[in-house]
């Protein structure tokens, strides 16, 4: 769970905390189409270290720290399945393993990396409240936005709801620990129940509640506040459109050069 | 004779701003109706103190009030209700969410902006008022309810009381001409209840908005109100002014939890001492026995 931790928002004022949501999530998608169009190391390298003067500015280095910790585990894994796969697939008997193929596969695992990097940042520096705003400026459906802004409000109601239920079971002799998979996986029907049933009547509640603060009078609803682009965003909005414009030049002209970094590494 | 009786009906009719009549209904696949012939007038400008044992009906009487019975919960429904002239069954609730504010028992669960202010605007927004009127409105409601230093901070961040007075802010912005409080204190310790019967006090009486207040603590909310309805297995029991409901025999057997002081009174009389009025708060009480003993030794 510590990836998710690593995506809680905190308030804090910054810089890139001020950016409007959407201009920030123009420059993720950029970096996600960066990441995807590279498969060699060096490229991947580069798009890891951009991003960190960002981290510093939103001074969310502690948190961001820790959603990289929670990512390393998975990035293992995507390592260790992209070398043995293909090894086993392209190279069987010969050994030692090809440079390419360590390349390859260190590449994939920057490459998720820099995904986690990239999106861990948008949700550490955007508050679920400003992100909801932006979906609704984006002439999204206000119900869908509205079913976002209240899902990560009651996301620690419920965590809190789970926590007492599961200590009321235990109470009762309930032992959360014990068995194999399957009965493990069991185990946890006792407090699955009475946290849907509970998760049922709170919806009936908000509903009512809704209803009461006259929803649904008009479909021309307004809003409290509004997201203005500021000059920061034209900034990140340019920064975002270089970057991609470079790469890809790149990639259509320089592809074949871009040196390979295994012979550096291995010496 | 008859005339004068007319005339003064329709005036009460005028200055009346609820009015039910013969009113009974059965919850969907309940077997017994939760309301059974519920007639009541309530005045503009009133402070109701609606009270009776759980389960007797207060929450379902409050659901009518603002049209979630019968447009939210089916059922059937019988008899006529009227509130701030709108006939209930013909208004959708949005209609009437602008003449009737209602603030529900638990405030966890009817806070689900990510900012104070911006639940406070939910209904406003749902009106679809224009920005500038709405911030106007958001702080002036912030302001009456005492949370405008709140206004940024997470709803669930605060304290229960906390909580219950952004439930009434968000409420009171619609500008409402009646607000109804279903067990508003029930999750709160004595103090915050007691802030939030301040809270609706001042409403009641700076505003002129009716109130409407389903309470057990008689002694901390009855200083406020001048009209009592008990309620007793669906059916209203005692209907009238604070002083004659409390001091009545069926409010004690019903379980009523009848203010000390009222009790004092009681006892006293029982003993031999009679007070000139009843009393429903200490001060009072201490009022008129300090009356009653210059008396003697005079
Ligand atoms: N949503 C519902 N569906 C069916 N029956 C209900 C519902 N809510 C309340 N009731 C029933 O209606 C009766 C009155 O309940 P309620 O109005 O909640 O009482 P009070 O608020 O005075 O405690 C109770 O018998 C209760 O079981
Ligand atoms: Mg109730």
């Amino acid at each position: 769970m510590s990836v998710f931790e690593g995506f809680r928002f905190r308030r804090v004022l910054s810089p890139i905390h001020q950016l409007d949501p959407r201009a920030k999530f123009f420059y993720v998608c950029t970096v996600f189409v960066i990441a995807v169009m590279f498969n060699q190391l060096m490229p991947l390298i580069l798009l890891f270290l951009i991003q960190l003067p960002f981290v510093l500015a939103a001074g969310v280095q502690k948190e961001w720290i820790r959603s990289m910790k929670g990512a390393s585990f998975l990035a293992l894994m995507i390592f260790l399945f992209n070398f043995l796969f293909t090894y086993f697939y392209r190279e069987y008997p010969t050994f030692p393993p090809s440079s390419s193929l360590m390349e390859y596969s260190l590449a994939m695992t920057l490459r998720f990396i820099v995904l986690v990097e990239s999106f861990s940042i948008f949700f550490l520096t955007t508050s679920p409240d400003r992100l909801g705003l932006a979906l609704e400026q984006s002439h999204i459906p206000y119900e869908f936005c509205f079913a976002f802004t209240t899902a990560v409000r009651f996301v620690p109601v419920l965590a809190e709801e789970a926590q007492t239920i599961m200590d009321a079971q235990k109470a009762r002799g309930l032992e959360l620990e014990r068995g194999n998979f399957i009965k493990r996986i069991r185990n946890y029907i006792p407090i699955l129940i009475p946290l849907i049933v509970s998760a049922i009547r709170r919806s009936l509640e908000l509903a009512e509640a809704m209803e009461s603060r006259a929803w649904g009078a008009t479909n021309k609803r307004t809003n409290l506040y509004v997201l203005k682009i500021a000059r920061g965003d034209y900034i990140l909005a340019i920064i975002s459109i270089g970057m991609l414009v470079l790469a890809v030049y790149v990639w259509l002209f320089m592809r074949e050069q871009i040196p390979s970094l295994i012979p550096w590494i291995t010496g | 004779m008859d005339d004068i009786l007319c005339e003064s009906r329709t005036v009460n009719k005028t200055l009346a701003i609820i009015n039910t009549l013969d009113l009974k209904y059965t919850y969907p696949g309940g077997t017994a109706p939760s309301l059974v012939d519920v007639s009541l007038t309530i005045g503009k400008g009133d402070y109701v103190i609606l009270t009776g044992p759980s389960g007797c009906g207060k929450t379902t009487l409050c659901r009518c009030l603002n049209g979630l019975i019968p447009h939210f919960y089916s059922g059937k429904l019988e008899g006529e209700i009227e509130v701030a002239s709108l006939m209930v069954p013909e208004h959708s609730i949005y209609e009437l969410a602008r003449h009737v504010g209602l603030v529900f028992q638990n405030p966890e669960n009817q806070l689900f902006a990510l900012s104070v202010e911006k639940d406070v605007a939910f209904g406003l927004e749902n009106l679809g008022m224009p920005r500038e009127d709405m911030r106007a409105r958001v702080d002036w409601a912030l302001q009456m309810t005492g949370i405008y230093d709140l206004r940024e901070r997470a709803p669930h961040e605060l304290s229960g009381g906390q909580q219950q007075r952004v439930a009434i802010a968000c409420v009171l912005a619609m500008k409402p001409d009646i607000m109804v409080l279903d067990e508003p204190t029930s999750f709160l310790d004595p103090l915050g209840a007691q802030k939030i019967f301040e809270v609706i006090g001042d409403l009641n009486k700076k505003l002129g908005i009716t109130v409407i207040l389903v309470e057990h603590r008689l002694d901390l909310a009855s200083e406020y109100a001048n009209h009592v309805i008990v309620m007793d297995e669906g059916k209203v029991v005692l209907d009238g002014k604070p002083l004659d409901v409390f001091d009545s025999e069926s409010a004690r057997l019903i379980g009523v939890g009848i203010p000390k002081a009222t009790r004092l009174y009681q006892a006293l009389r029982q003993g031999g001492v009679h007070l000139d009025r009843v009393p429903v708060n200490s001060q009072e009480a201490t009022l008129l026995l300090q009356e009653v003993l210059t008396r003697d030794r005079g």
